[in-house]
């Protein structure tokens, strides 16, 4: 079908602040494309839109790759110059930086960008679901100061869900530029997405993965292949300028004894466990900040550094920031595990405070902190008292990063790639896939909403939960299958005999099996029509349209069916080894009956 | 980018829409490449200074740590070596910082670091040596014993044959401290003998040898290492003590009276210069009781008679002094009722055997009144000096 470009430019909408309030006047969003200028660019260039899809992909891919590699650069210089490089206890610029950052933030977010506020993964997902794509110039300036500000000066937030949000703007303003189609358009967010989080995390495949399990929930051969190059093509920049090694320093990790698999299992219960705490904090106190005055919009990130300043203050400066460096140390089993444990709480606390707050950062990074400080605290309080274990504790750190960000963030095909692509060490998998698939199913039995769902159900919005889709169970027309309650004739037999047996079993309709193998579901009103003007003698197959029923089969989707009814009055389905036997029929009135017996 | 389709026919307004098509296509494709290009530079110098910037810290903070380590405030140099490794992240580092954890006591730490380091490198020689000294500390002697033995078969960095050499001495006083003596003196033998030719670590050895119980290893690396010209006063000191230790009086008092009359001697303290008189003093007189089997036969039975009389009256006083003698005692009075009280120079110079069991049975009469009535004093503590090993008296 002909794609209805729209002059995307000269279309823009609002700034949405994911919060729920739109926060700029601006013009209505996408007005309906032109159809005069479709038809020329469908006649003059028809392929146009499906090349430029795979080439602006690549520059997506790069231009998002450099600006999260500055991204995270001016985190690291704005920690320097406010931290310090090396924030201990006990310094006293640890509790104002992060405050002092916090009043600065607020301001920007609420004079400035009030789109830049929150994670980014929402916001994406509104961008696409609602505003065709667009996320503005304004807003990825927005997000890289505001967030690096915040993250920097030491608040608990990460960098990869802004890395996200940045790399979906960069594809949004490029793709508009290109009067490109409002379906291409809308699925430039998504693209420019996997390539701010490919270069984020160095994890290509995660990336794509989370992309579609989170953002888009599906995929096409063409999707798939954009985001595939927008990654590799971030990733490929990103590891030109960090190197090809993998996040975090890994150490050497094997699984010696199957038997230490439950081990790793009370990991994934643990991390279970802690992911709907994690959430319900979140989901408790986010709404309730929001309530308050709007004055106290100014000084709610102050207050938020505050605490994570006081936190670093007393001894714990590892909660402070992205925690990368603490996630490195732990993964090397360089804390025991009373302090893990300590951090874990400490960190969830920071976090929870931080983001509430309304200030501008992710949740990737903590969530990957946490996870592994309680999976290092649960491998340290394992290997204390059952010492025989062979997995080192850098071991149960990684796997932990995975079990919480499937129990948290409710990605569990991205959480095991995720580990596997940060560690490198296809030996872990099996703790991985065990402890994650836990922490999943456990964390989703006390909490059935996921947290991106919590969040959009705060701020007032109507996006599509991807968990939710993966659990809707898909009608198929075997759902909606009837018995042959029609007569089957042949194409050879005369008119009269078939009008005669439709006229016996007093159907509407028959089903005729033609000698090349197709079929024909003739109605009663086209079996007296023919009768009318061809001699009851005649073939009834010389009767019939040039057309042929549709080849359907009971395993296919009950939706596959419907856009045949104006047309035929019954459907023959089909059996896939032999497609002579009919396995049932098919009806609108069946169909619909099916749809209204599953709501 | 917008590619003619075969078989269409363009108006003249298609075609020229077509070509401003693909020029704006082209300028929007040019543009973006040099916005990327633009954006690349940018951040190549954000990047590099960043880069040069870590390193900077990086190699900062780990000074910082070292020289914390080394004047012992392992405490600062935790922090300074974890910021070390924050910008600039090696192994050397962090078992820099495993060992200042160790250094500052916090023993659990330390192993948990350690541990973890040890499993990416099971054979590095610097990590099973730390893991051994936190195992020693915490009392688990067989994993400190495992892990010494495997920092002695690990890698090392730089003189690999000296490191393993103090680990292997580290290891053998280790074992000294919880009595392993057996163990040990293998471990000093091996060091012994893979020792460079310096006096100052065979003078060590040779000491941790003597804390083993092993004495004759000692004297044997004591005496080689005094054979030298510019040989320690240590070296004939620590012969002349382990001599006088093994029983070997003549070789100690030659040794003693050496390091004694040495100028060297000054530098010694004083209470070890008391210690080395005494002994020179006693195996001076000890060197006058024997009855050496080189002296002439006339000199011999004098001290021969001499010491029947003092083992007499040692075995009178302990009768004496005890109510009811017991069974050995007995048995030695039944022994000396044998011997003539009126032996004369003359008879023991003519009955060399008569000789040899009378020095046998006053040796016998100083070990067993020395069991019954105690330690002896005077002439017979000398006497029950060479009774414990008459044999070492004649070797040199």
């Amino acid at each position: 079908m002909p794609e209805p470009p729209i002059q995307a430019v000269s279309t823009p909408v609002p700034d949405v602040d994911v919060a729920g309030a739109t926060t700029s006047p601006g013009p209505a969003p996408a007005s309906p494309p032109r159809a005069g200028l479709s038809a020329t660019l469908d006649k003059i260039a028809p392929t146009r839109g499906e090349r430029l899809f795979l080439v602006l992909s690549i520059f997506i891919g790069v231009i998002s790759g450099l600006l999260v590699v500055a991204f995270r650069i001016a985190i690291e210089w704005i920690r320097l110059l406010t931290l310090g490089s090396a924030p201990h206890g006990g310094q006293f610029r640890l509790v104002f930086a992060p405050a002092i950052a916090g009043l600065v933030v607020a301001a920007l977010v609420i004079w400035f960008f009030p789109a830049a506020r929150g994670s980014g993964v929402n916001q994406t997902k509104a961008a696409l679901y609602v505003y065709d794509g667009f996320i503005s110039f304004r807003t990825v300036i927005g997000k890289f100061l505001t967030s690096a500000l915040a993250i920097g000066s030491g608040h608990s937030l990460g960098p990869e869900d802004p890395s996200l949000q940045i790399g979906a703007g960069v594809a949004s303003i490029i793709a508009r530029n290109l009067n490109l189609s409002r379906r291409r358009l809308r699925m430039f967010a998504p693209i420019g997405a996997a390539a701010g989080l490919a270069a984020a995390f160095n994890a290509p495949i995660s990336a794509i993965l989370f992309v579609i399990e989170e953002v888009i929930g599906s995929w096409s051969a063409a999707v798939l292949g954009s985001l595939v190059l927008s990654a590799i093509s971030s990733v490929v920049v990103a590891r030109w300028f960090w190197g090809p090694e993998p996040m975090f320093r890994i150490p050497s990790i094997t699984v010696r004894d199957p038997r230490e698999l439950m081990a790793y299992a009370v990991l994934g219960v643990f991390g279970g466990l802690l992911a709907p705490v994690f959430s319900l904090s979140l989901g408790y106190l986010r709404p309730r900040l929001r309530t308050l005055p709007r004055w106290s919009l100014y000084l709610q990130p102050a207050l938020a550094g505050l605490i994570v300043g006081t936190i670093g203050f007393f001894g714990f400066p590892q909660v402070m920031g992205t925690g990368y460096d603490v996630i490195d140390q732990a993964l090397h089993g360089q804390f025991v595990w009373q302090l893990l444990l300590a951090l874990v709480f400490l960190k969830l606390l920071a976090t929870t405070v931080s983001f509430s707050s309304g200030t501008p950062g992710g949740m990737f990074a903590p969530t990957l902190f946490i996870g592994a400080m309680l999976g290092g605290a649960v491998g340290g309080f394992e290997k204390h008292f059952f010492p025989h274990l062979t997995g080192t504790v850098g071991a149960y750190s990684l796997v932990g990063m995975g079990v919480l960000f499937a129990g948290f963030l409710r990605a569990p095909l991205t959480s095991v790639f995720m580990v596997l692509e940060v560690s490198g060490n296809y030996s872990i998998v099996l703790p991985v896939i065990l402890a994650n698939t836990l922490a999943f199913l456990i964390s989703r039995s006390l909490q059935p909403v996921g947290i991106f769902e919590i969040f959009t159900q705060q701020d007032g919005l109507d996006l599509p939960s991807m968990e939710e889709q993966r659990e809707e169970a898909a009608l198929h027309i075997e759902d909606a299958l009837q018995p042959v309650t029609v007569p089957v004739v042949n194409g050879s037999d005369t008119l009269h005999a078939v009008s005669q047996a439709v006229s016996e079993a007093h159907a509407t309709a028959c089903l005729i099996r033609l000698i090349d193998g197709a079929w024909y579901a003739m109605s009663a009103d086209e079996l007296t029509s023919a009768a009318a003007t061809l001699t009851p003698e005649t073939p009834v197959q010389r009767s019939l349209k040039a057309d042929r029923t549709p080849l359907l089969f009971p395993d296919m989707p009950l939706e596959s069916a419907l856009h045949f009814f104006p047309r035929w009055p019954l459907l023959p389905v089909l059996n896939r080894a032999s497609r002579e036997t009919v396995e049932g029929t098919l009806t609108i009135d069946d169909v619909l009956r099916c749809y209204r017996s599953t709501e | 980018m917008a590619t003619p389709p075969t078989g269409i026919v363009f108006t003249p307004e298609e075609r020229l829409a077509r070509r401003q098509l693909m020029l704006r296509d082209a300028i929007s494709l040019l543009t973006l490449f040099l916005i990327t290009a633009v954006i690349f530079v940018l951040t190549l110098f954000l990047f590099r200074s960043f880069t040069n910037h870590r390193q900077e810290l990086g190699a900062r903070w780990k000074a910082r740590g070292e020289a914390a380590l080394r004047e012992g405030h392992p405490e600062v140099a935790i922090d300074d070596l974890r910021s070390a490794l924050a910008y600039v992240p090696d192994r050397a580092t962090e078992i820099e910082l495993a060992t200042a954890l160790a250094d500052a006591g916090k023993t659990q730490e330390a192993m948990v670091y350690f541990t973890t380091l040890w499993e990416s490198a099971p054979g590095d020689g610097t990590i099973n040596l730390q893991l051994a000294r936190l195992a020693a500390k915490e009392g688990n002697e067989a994993q400190a014993i495992l892990h010494y033995q495997s920092a002695l078969d690990g890698t090392w960095q730089g003189n690999g044959y000296d490191r393993r050499r103090e680990v292997r001495l580290e290891m053998a006083r280790y074992l000294i401290s919880r009595r392993e003596y057996n163990p040990a003196r293998t471990q000093l033998l091996i060091a012994a003998g893979n020792a460079p030719d310096d006096p100052a670590i065979k003078l060590e050895i040779a000491g941790l040898l003597e804390q083993a119980n092993a004495p004759q290893d000692a004297l044997g690396i004591y005496r080689s290492v005094a054979a030298r010209r510019d040989s320690p006063v240590a070296a004939p000191e620590g012969a002349g003590r382990t001599a006088f230790a093994l029983g070997m009086y003549r070789l100690a008092d030659d040794y003693l009276s050496r390091v004694l009359a040495s100028p060297l001697a000054a530098g010694l303290p004083e209470n070890e210069k008391t210690t080395d008189r005494d002994m020179e003093d006693t195996s001076f007189h000890i060197l006058l009781l024997y009855p050496a089997f080189d002296l002439p036969p006339g000199k011999r039975a004098e001290r021969v008679l001499s010491l029947t009389k003092i083992a007499r009256q040692r075995l009178t006083s302990c009768s004496g002094s005890s109510p009811s003698a017991p069974p050995r005692l007995a048995g030695l009075v039944s022994r000396w009722s044998q011997v003539s009280t009126q032996l004369t120079l003359h008879d023991l110079e003519q009955q060399p055997d008569l000789e040899q069991t009378i020095v046998q049975l006053a040796y016998d009469t100083e070990t067993i009144t020395a069991q019954v009535c105690g330690e002896p004093a005077g002439d017979d503590a000398l006497l029950l000096r060479i009774a414990r090993n008459p044999s070492a008296m004649e070797q040199e």
